[in-house]
């Protein structure tokens, strides 16, 4: 699965198309984390905990995206973009969205 | 909350909101899926451009938004959550329903609006914060917007 | 470029666990970890409580009494009572030899028998209690109950543990049903440890009411005239929720220490000073 968040993968062509797929997840650490982070908030600096929660999340709707384009048959997904959004205190939603293709 | 009789009533009112939750999540996704059915021979793409090869004849913004909420039960399960950790699950099936009727929506707009296909697809989700401004969210807001365009003669 | 318009499989974005077995696992968790809270800070309270000098927590404690208490002295009845019953406290507590505490003794007006014990040596028994109390030997149980709470300084274990319970719940900044599960498996740990105070404060009482009277009689009656611990719903639905052991478990265990000590349960009971 090639994934690209350009308009065409270079080198290759676009024989086919399908509509928007996507991937999202909500993830939350546990009360222990938060309160680390917000310890650290103080301080400022990086937030690892955060960190390493926001890309498992990204990983995770990585993957669920490309499980809905190879549902569909597709061996591409272009245009890809990212949106984050807290839906709830202490979690973080990662989405990914983009147009399944098939490419020669 | 001490006493047995608050407890199970809290519970008791628990299991009803999970109860009346669900049945109104399952029938809108009933629906969801009957119109992503009727409705999936128009095209929504992320492209930025024009595909080479269609023949445009006007062309208009289209957006489509929802604001859904979940329920009770699920909020206090996603709170719980939140002090142990992990995935969300319960506000997984919000987000899902917010993107797919919002998509839905921006479709019918685009019909509506007589365009035969629906380019640079973007979706922004935004949390209406709780009335009295605490936990929990009110609901979820996912707007769906892009460029409907006109064909001179629609993608097969 | 041609177009499909398949759709995509369903559910690929949608966990398949099912929402009532999420909710059973995490209520476990979530109250788990609210009991173990309770059982960490009850230890550390436990540990810390008897370093803290007597006189110390006299002098802490001097200002805690309630503002309710005393107050409705101009009822003459009421104030006898309170008089006989600040003369028992005295003499049960001649028989508590290294009583480091100054007692007093105050009445409040409620109507729900009840009794406590406050930081600094205040005993507080409401007017609903001594309105029910048939007996001297009665009272003195109740007194040498609350004394037993001093002696092993229940008082301050329970503010302690109340206390810190509330410190680690703000910190967390849990708010909500997520808060009240936590706080819910805290109670139900704390019962544990209120229970065992109770039963110890039980034993001391009972030990009291020989060393005065001779005999234990009397407190077996007065249980029976007691209304069920925070209703009688609770009583039948369980009996580990109240944090008082039941009535009857509580005559019970009395009975079988008097049986084992060889103190008499009849004898002559005093009529309450009038």
């Amino acid at each position: 699965m090639i994934l690209s968040n350009t308009e065409t993968i270079p080198g290759k062509t676009i024989t086919r198309f399908f509509g928007v797929v996507s991937g999202s997840t909500v993830r939350a650490k546990h009360i222990g984390r938060d309160i680390m982070a917000g310890l650290k908030n103080i301080v400022g600096g990086e937030l690892k905990g955060y960190t390493e929660l926001l890309q498992e999340a990204r990983a995770e709707a990585m993957a669920r995206m490309v499980q809905e384009a190879e549902s569909l048959g597709a061996n591409a997904v272009v245009n890809v973009r990212f949106s984050t959004s807290s839906v709830t205190q202490g979690a973080a939603e990662l989405f990914a969205y983009g147009t399944a293709v098939e490419v020669r | 909350m001490g006493d047995p009789i608050a407890i199970g009533a809290f519970l008791a009112f628990l299991l009803g909101t999970y109860v009346v939750g669900s049945w109104i999540e399952h029938r809108h996704y009933r629906t969801i899926r009957q119109r992503e059915q009727r409705w999936r021979r128009l095209p929504v793409v992320t492209f930025r451009q024009v595909p080479a090869g269609w023949r445009v004849e006007d062309s208009g913004l289209v957006t489509g938004n929802v604001v859904i909420s979940v329920d009770y039960f699920k909020r206090v399960l996603a709170g719980l959550r939140a002090l142990v950790g992990g995935p969300v699950k319960s506000y997984e099936l919000l987000l899902d329903r917010a993107r797919r009727e919002a998509l839905l929506r921006l479709k019918q707009e685009a019909m509506q609006g007589g365009f035969h296909a629906v380019i640079n697809v973007r979706l922004e989700t935004s949390r209406l914060a709780n009335a009295r401004g605490g936990e929990g969210v009110a609901g979820v807001e996912v707007l769906a917007f892009g460029t409907g365009l006109k064909l001179s003669q629609p993608p097969a | 470029m041609s177009f499909d318009p398949s759709l995509p499989r369903d559910g690929v974005n949608v966990s398949r666990t099912h929402p009532l077995r999420e909710a059973a696992l995490l209520i476990a968790i979530v109250a788990a970890a609210g009991a173990l809270c309770v059982v960490v800070i009850a230890t550390a309270v436990d540990w810390l409580v008897p370093k803290l000098p007597p006189g110390l927590e006299a002098r802490l404690f001097a200002s805690a009494w309630p503002a309710a208490v005393g107050r409705d002295a101009d009822d003459a009845e009421e104030a006898t009572r309170a008089a006989a019953a600040q003369q028992v406290l005295q003499r049960l507590a001649r028989h508590w030899s290294d009583n480091p505490y100054a007692l007093r003794l105050g009445v409040m007006r409620e109507d729900q028998p009840n009794a406590f014990a406050l930081p600094g040596g205040s005993v507080v028994l409401t007017s609903g209690l001594l309105e029910r109390v048939e007996s001297e030997n009665e009272l003195a149980f109740v007194l040498g109950h609350e004394l037993g709470h001093f002696h092993h300084r229940d008082h301050l274990r329970g503010l302690g543990r109340g206390l810190a319970f509330a410190l680690v719940m703000a910190g967390l900044g849990a708010g909500g049903a997520a808060a009240d599960v936590a706080a819910l498996g805290g109670q139900l740990a704390q019962r544990g440890f209120d229970r065992d105070q109770e039963r110890a404060a039980d034993r001391f009482a009972l030990e009291l009411l020989a060393a005065e009277y001779g005999h234990v009689a009397g407190v077996t009656q007065f249980f029976g005239r007691l209304p069920a611990p925070d209703g009688a719903v609770e009583e039948a639905l369980t009996g580990y929720l109240a944090t008082h052991p039941l009535h009857e478990q509580r005559v019970e265990a009395l009975q079988a220490l008097a049986e084992q000590r060889g103190w008499p349960t009849t004898g002559a009971l005093r009529p309450v000073a009038e």
